[in-house]
């Protein structure tokens, strides 16, 4: 019973990626004649692959790693410095306790569209921009995360645990990084797949900084192909089929850091086991 | 070997000083790139540039010009309609899921898990071809349905039902999102409280929604705040439905595509700044009024 | 040692030490001159341009002039990259020193003080090459902002065979084109002759309005006139009107749809009125239509006449920023100019030549193309490029203004008034944001 219940949501989330896969196998001139939601007589998945590669000089590999790159590291970075933070905040009574979440929880309040060009000005006078940092660097910071995690170490972290530590003559960071850290994991790894995904999507603040298609990811990338058909200037080259068939492998480094991080989601305090 | 061990013991962080320690990476990045391009903004805010008359400072004046913007508001109108809908039903079926999923009573649960986290990693632009499609009046699958059954065909653009349409594209966007925090919440509750429970003669069903759900209540407010504070800055979606829904989306349709269009359409940068600002403080109105409503019910 | 003998030794010493010094000034003069030399023929550029495959023809180039490299970037399709010129004009910094500027976004940029006077470093010397209108779009006198690049001088594309099962003539005058449409959708309903572009392309109505003679503003300085809602425009919005109204215009979907392609190619759009790049476009991704397109000249306003307007084109301009200025401005000189660089850019890109001799060429204008039954119909573009009227001026708020009339033609398709309304609106809306900008506006 529950599983139709799941399988029919799952229908409705599969229905939009199974266009993308439909899509990726035809070629441009069946792409707007044919039936969006099934498959032509002229299967072209690989010749659409072998495109996406070669297209360009191969420049979508760099782009796939580009997004690697930048959302491993941001998605690392991001992780830890939330669950710190989430930590201090769940944990410890300090001044200025309060005060810092409404300025985190403020800050959040004002939309992105605002900040990306002061930002950009603010990076070129550091000459910061066209480079990876420019990307890695804001993508580190993850408001939601501190939140999260916040949230996850008042329930996670018992106070008895941590106090057993200080007595037993654990300094502050060993009790972090050797007990809490463990207990923490479930939700490190939540926040770590969350703010991976978030740097893996975002458009924005790439291509305002980035100038150079080198440093590209996949996102900015396949925007520019597919503008380079609506842009009407001349040199309109039609490459949805490649933009659709990039968008689905683009979807595969983020699946394999789902599996990868998923056996992190086992466990809780005093669980008496693995759930399942 | 007793100089090392002293040694080590130096190194200790006081306990006072450790919780500043902890935030200090985050909060050095995030003085950086978001205080800092904050300023910025708010420095632009208050100025005025044009090409023509140079920059002179102005004070108030793009604020208030901002709150007596006719588009501003009807932008913040069109943000409460679409939270009323988007919202609760995302929240709802991300619950539905994650408990589902938790249960253990699915067989491919992590097949089911990345599925539905799938959408959220789904870039932007890929969007607008797919819902393009869908969503398409004159040749969408649904449209060819309906011709199908003799039915009228739907249209999913029009002004009154594009709300909704967007709505859809937000909630297959981010239940996903949304079910994974619930489910990484749900793994967080300890075992024996639920053999403890069935002990009790609870069923499967009344535990997940007595027992469970209130514990994990504090993650779903974070979200909902989250979500309530990603409601009131709606761009993406409506930006990338413009090109296909002309005539229902104008490019103030929520004031967050307004400040776009006003900084890199008509270069209007400081103006775009002050409605940034004013949308921040609507956002915050908004959101301080939900905490407190939530804490005057229960905990934090 | 004599007396005569120390002399004779401390001359020589003295001479040898002066020829040594002679010497090594001479080395070192030598070597400076070589290396000054070699420094300053080794130049570096940089490029930004977002038609593909665009390295051919920078290595074209580079064979040319050996000792200048091009650093060759796609920073983004039209908008995106001008956002990136912006936010560098703002920064001070990371300017390209050439870049790709479309026609429609020269006076924007001229305004901004970004673009390098092209003409002090010898840019007029091409200018006989080029057709007339295509260089005085980029240029003011004797100053050069821009050097074109390609031209999108407009035609009408269209379905032979659905206007053939509807015995209909090509309309050759926008009255014809009025009487068709209806004709076409009174007996096939659901059959449109072609599709309204104005709520989704407000660079589509403003280069019609072009062709019907449209001239919206007079700049001086600081002082604009603006004259949006003349009676050309009001003429042209009645127009359109008339067809909504009898419902002989497709206005449901937006130009560059999914659903937008698949009706071009089932025939729901029979034509497409677009610059001479749409044609090449089709192809890409027409499959039961192919065949069935042809060309024809713009409907006329006027029987007889052959007035054309021109949509898209860019062309090749110079940032002030530039360290390089004379070597940029042969970059930009020899990629618009250089005849075996415009035949590649049409034969590759296809782009649509701006080139006085590439457009008389035979050989390249008269490619038939299967899609259009056999057709060579770049030669119908080479036609209508010869009557673009030169004299319409793009205004230095252009993007703003293309938005403008997207946004208020949209409102009053989507109910807010009429056509001849929404030019109402956008004068008012338009003069308000003048004033804002600083301009002294007054009605023209």
């Amino acid at each position: 019973m529950l599983s139709a219940i799941l399988l029919v949501i799952w229908l409705y989330t599969a229905l939009p990626l199974f266009y993308v896969l439909v899509s990726a196998t035809k070629s441009n001139n069946d792409l707007f004649t044919s039936f969006g939601l099934w498959f032509t007589s002229d299967f072209r998945l690989f010749e659409n692959i072998r495109g996406v590669f070669s297209f360009q000089g191969g420049i979508f590999s760099r782009w796939l790693l580009n997004t690697v790159v930048y959302a491993t590291t941001a998605g690392i970075g991001a992780a830890l410095f939330s669950t710190m933070a989430g930590y201090a905040l769940a944990k410890y009574d300090f001044r200025g306790k309060r005060l810092v979440f409404a300025i985190i929880l403020g800050a959040v309040m004002i939309p992105q569209t605002a900040l990306v060009v002061p930002l950009f000005l603010l990076m070129s006078k550091v000459g910061m921009v066209n480079t990876p940092w420019a990307v890695i660097l804001p993508s580190l910071v993850y408001p939601p995360g501190v939140f999260l995690m916040r949230v996850y170490a008042d329930d996670a972290i018992p106070n008895e645990l941590i106090d057993a530590g200080r007595v037993d003559g654990a300094g502050e960071f060993h009790i972090f990084f050797s007990l809490a850290l463990r207990l923490l994991m479930p939700g490190f790894a939540t926040v770590l797949i969350l703010s991976f995904v978030a740097t893996w999507n975002n458009y924005f603040l790439p291509l305002v900084v980035l100038s150079s298609a080198e440093y590209f990811p996949v996102t900015v990338g396949l925007a520019q192909w597919y503008a380079s058909a609506t842009v009407g200037s001349g040199g309109g080259a039609a490459l949805f089929t490649l933009v659709l068939a990039g968008a689905l492998i683009s979807v595969l480094p983020v699946i394999i850091a789902f599996i990868v991080m998923q056996r992190f989601w086992q466990g809780g305090l005093g669980a008496g086991g693995v759930k399942a | 070997m007793a100089g090392l061990k002293s040694r080590k013991r130096r190194y200790r962080v006081s306990k006072g000083l450790a919780p500043y320690l902890f935030l200090a990476p985050f909060a050095l990045l995030f003085i950086a790139f978001l205080i800092a391009p904050m300023a910025y903004a708010f420095n632009l805010a208050i100025y005025k540039t044009t090409v023509i008359a140079g920059t002179k400072f102005v004070g108030a004046d793009n604020f208030v010009r901002a709150l007596g913007d006719p588009k501003f508001w009807q932008g913040v109108v069109v943000l409460l309609k679409f939270a009323v809908i988007q919202i609760p039903g995302m929240v709802a079926v991300a619950l539905l899921i994650a408990l589902i999923l938790d249960s253990g009573t699915v067989y491919a649960k992590s097949f089911f898990r990345i599925s539905f986290f799938l959408p959220y990693a789904v870039p932007a632009v890929i969007a607008t071809l797919i819902w393009g499609y869908l969503y398409g009046p004159a040749f969408g699958p649904f449209t060819q349905l309906a011709n199908y059954l003799g039915l009228p065909p739907p249209n999913f653009l029009s002004k009154d039902a594009i709300l909704p349409s967007i709505a859809n594209i937000a909630n297959w966007e981010y239940t996903g999102y949304q079910m994974i925090i619930y489910y990484a919440a749900l793994q967080a509750i300890p075992q024996d409280l639920e053999e403890a429970a069935s002990m009790d003669g609870a069923n499967s069903f009344t535990y997940a929604i007595r027992v469970k759900l209130p514990l994990i209540a504090p993650m779903i407010v974070v979200t909902v705040i989250f979500s309530i504070i990603g409601s009131l800055q709606l761009f993406s979606e409506p930006y990338l439905l413009h090109n296909l829904a002309p005539l229902s989306i104008t490019n103030s349709y929520t004031p967050n595509y307004y400040a776009y269009t006003l900084a890199f359409a008509n270069q209007q940068y400081n103006y775009s700044a002050a409605i940034s600002f004013v949308l921040g403080a609507v956002t915050a109105v908004i959101s301080y009024a939900f905490m407190l409503i939530v804490n005057r019910g229960g905990r934090t | 040692m004599t007396n005569d003998m120390r002399r004779e030794f401390i001359q020589a010493m003295l001479s040898r030490r002066q020829l040594l010094q002679a010497a090594g000034a001479a080395a070192a003069a030598m070597s400076g001159l070589a290396s000054s030399a070699l420094a300053e023929d080794k130049v570096e550029l940089t490029m930004w341009a977002w038609t593909p495959n665009t390295q051919s023809e920078i290595d074209l180039f580079t064979k040319a002039f050996p000792n200048i490299s091009v650093k060759l970037e796609n920073a983004g399709q039209g908008p995106d990259e001008y956002v990136k010129l912006r936010n560098a004009i703002q920064a001070g910094t990371g300017l390209p020193d050439v870049g790709q500027v479309e026609f429609t976004n020269i006076p924007g940029f001229r305004q901004l003080q970004a673009l390098l006077d092209m003409g002090q470093y010898g840019a007029n010397d091409v200018k006989d090459k080029f057709i007339d209108w295509t260089w005085q779009s980029a240029s003011d006198g004797e100053a050069v902002y821009g050097i074109p690049w390609d031209s999108g001088p407009m035609g009408i594309l269209y379905r032979a065979d659905v206007l053939e099962n509807h015995k209909i003539e090509v309309p050759k005058t926008w009255a014809e084109f009025s009487s068709s449409s209806k004709a076409l959708s009174k007996a096939s309903p659901n059959t449109y002759l072609t599709n309204f572009g104005g709520t989704a392309d407000g660079g589509w109505v403003i280069a019609l309005l072009a062709q019907a003679g449209w001239k919206p503003f007079e700049l001086d300085g600081t002082d604009l006139k603006l004259n949006l809602n003349d009676a050309i425009a009001k003429k042209w919005a009645a127009y359109w009107q008339d067809l909504i109204d009898a419902n002989a215009v497709g206005i449901k979907t937006p130009v560059w749809t999914t659903d937008w392609f698949t009706g071009l190619d089932e025939g729901t759009y029979a034509s497409w009125m677009t610059g001479a790049w749409g044609a090449v476009f089709i192809p890409q991704f027409a499959k039961k239509s192919n065949g069935h397109w042809r060309a024809a000249p713009l409907p006329q306003w006027e029987e007889g006449k052959t007035v054309s307007a021109n949509l898209g084109g860019s062309t090749f301009a110079v940032f002030k920023t530039t360290k390089h200025p004379k070597e940029a401005t042969q970059l930009a000189v020899f990629l618009g100019s250089n005849p075996e660089a415009g035949k590649m850019w049409s034969t590759k890109q296809f782009l649509f030549p701006v080139q006085k001799d590439l457009v008389a060429d035979p050989e390249l204008m008269g490619h038939k193309y299967d899609l259009y039954g056999g057709q060579a119909v770049n030669e119908v573009f080479v036609e209508s490029a010869k009557h673009v009227d030169s004299s319409f001026q793009y205004a230095p708020f252009q993007d703003y203004l293309a938005g403008q009339v997207q946004q208020e033609i949209s409102a009053s398709i989507g109910g807010k008034g009429s056509l001849s309304d929404a030019f109402d609106r956008l004068q008012e809306g338009v003069s308000a944001y003048c004033s804002d900008q600083g301009y002294t506006v007054s009605q023209g």
